[in-house]
């Protein structure tokens, strides 16, 4: 019979399966599998801080980014501008569904639900408010953080400013500068973001807030 | 990290399962009833090794293949100039960068948009085959293919979102305009299905062989 204390002082490779004693890093150490040399663990510096107020900032940048106009073009004498969200719509009145809908989940979706998910799972790790659905909330983060793609948008419109640069002029307007920010404050969150932090943290409040009931109803 | 007594043991082995969202290690010998068992910490459901894993990845991978064909040869972009519409496909655009001058951005789309689909099938499709056949050589740099394909994924979005933009800002009445083609449906479907495909594959079974 394995014993439950025995069970939580070992950890097991996600690629491999090597079943390893778990040992406590120091901070900006990597732990790395023995076995297939795979990222384990990676400690980081006041990760529920970082990821609270980096999320908020992002969450801020989120409705110009993807409203406000982007670009401007001027060619011919005729002036043509748009944002993220036309060209989601562009794609809709084309009649591209399999593509409008990628389009729709991966650039405007996705990143804003990661964003308000991190968001609310920090804060309330940060003041201490419990809810059953935390759980399943930074779950659902951990699946997001792939198919939302604002980084792969960004290079999508520096390759289009170049392949329209030399047929008209084109004004760069304040969603693009608020596009970048988000990119930036994504790719922050992704990197300032210490998942067995996040769970453990989570472990404890659940222990705590059913102490608390317990406690409450005695 | 030291290694766990007897050399090579896996969690497998142990009779533990670790949870692939949140990494919990647990005991999975007792599985209940309804032959579906669930994270203690986070509710995900956990299996020793991923539910029909090399099935499901041959299908996506071999689907993506067969797709990988019409998003390359079908044009995936129409510009109309002056009246005349022209097409033109995926190497179609590249060319068209190389010719211009502009080889780095050649080079970026060339990679997102035709290297990185292949390598992404033919990688998937080598790991598969090294499972069939137990190829115990490579691990290590399988493994490391593997998360390399993973990661690489998305990056082939790059000329669905570039295509959106152009037909968005493009847009100049009876002069010029910029329209989606058939091969975008193709070309998106291609990378929802190898991204899947790298979801779906489950590392530890090269390990296992």
């Amino acid at each position: 019979m394995i014993m439950k204390s025995a069970i939580a002082q070992q950890i097991a490779c996600p690629a491999c399966d090597l079943l390893l004693q778990n040992i406590h890093t120091v901070n900006g150490r990597n732990l790395f599998c023995p076995r297939c040399q795979t990222l384990l663990y990676q400690k980081k510096v006041d990760s529920i801080s970082k990821v609270l107020a980096i999320s908020m900032a992002g969450l801020l940048f989120y409705i110009p980014a993807i409203f406000m106009p982007l670009l401007t073009l001027n060619a011919m004498g005729m002036e043509q501008t748009g944002s993220i969200f036309d060209a989601f719509l562009c794609f809709y009145n084309q009649q591209y569904f399999l593509v409008t809908i990628l389009l729709f989940f991966t650039s405007i979706l996705f990143p804003l639900i990661r964003l308000s998910i991190l968001f609310t799972v920090s804060l309330q790790l940060k003041i201490r408010l419990y809810s059953k659905s935390l759980f399943f909330l930074f779950r659902t983060a951990h699946h997001l953080d792939e198919w939302g793609m604002p980084d792969v948008y960004l290079i999508a419109i520096i390759v289009s400013i170049i392949k329209i640069h030399k047929m008209a002029s084109i004004e760069y307007n304040i969603g693009f500068f608020c596009f970048i920010l988000l990119v930036l404050m994504t790719r922050a969150t992704t990197s300032a973001l210490d998942p067995e932090c996040f769970w453990r943290a989570l472990d404890k409040l659940k222990i705590a807030s059913s102490n608390r009931k317990s406690n409450g109803s005695k | 990290m030291a290694l766990n007594k007897s050399h090579r043991q896996t969690a497998m082995d142990a009779g533990l399962i670790s949870c692939h969202d949140c990494g919990k290690l647990m005991d999975g010998r007792h599985v209940p009833q309804n032959g579906h068992l669930a994270c203690s910490r986070c509710n995900a459901d956990v299996h020793f090794r991923k539910h029909q894993s090399v099935p499901t990845t041959w299908a996506l991978v071999i689907t993506a293949a067969i797709l990988f064909a019409p998003a390359n040869l079908l044009p995936i972009m129409q510009v109309e100039l002056f009246g005349s519409v022209e097409y033109s496909t995926i190497m179609d655009g590249i060319i068209y960068f190389f010719h211009s001058g502009e080889y780095g951005i050649g080079l970026i789309i060339f990679m997102a948009s035709i290297l990185v689909p292949l390598f992404k099938i033919v990688g998937m499709i080598s790991i598969l085959l090294s499972i069939k056949f137990k190829w115990k050589r490579w691990l290590r740099h399988k493994t490391k293919m593997f998360h390399f394909i993973e990661f690489v994924g998305r990056w082939s979005m790059l000329d669905i979102f570039v295509i959106a933009l152009m037909s968005t800002l493009v847009e100049f009445g009876s002069f010029t305009a910029t329209q989606a083609a058939p091969a975008a449906s193709y070309f998106a479907a291609v990378v929802v299905c190898t991204m899947f495909a790298a979801l779906t594959f489950d590392s530890r079974l090269l390990w296992d062989a």
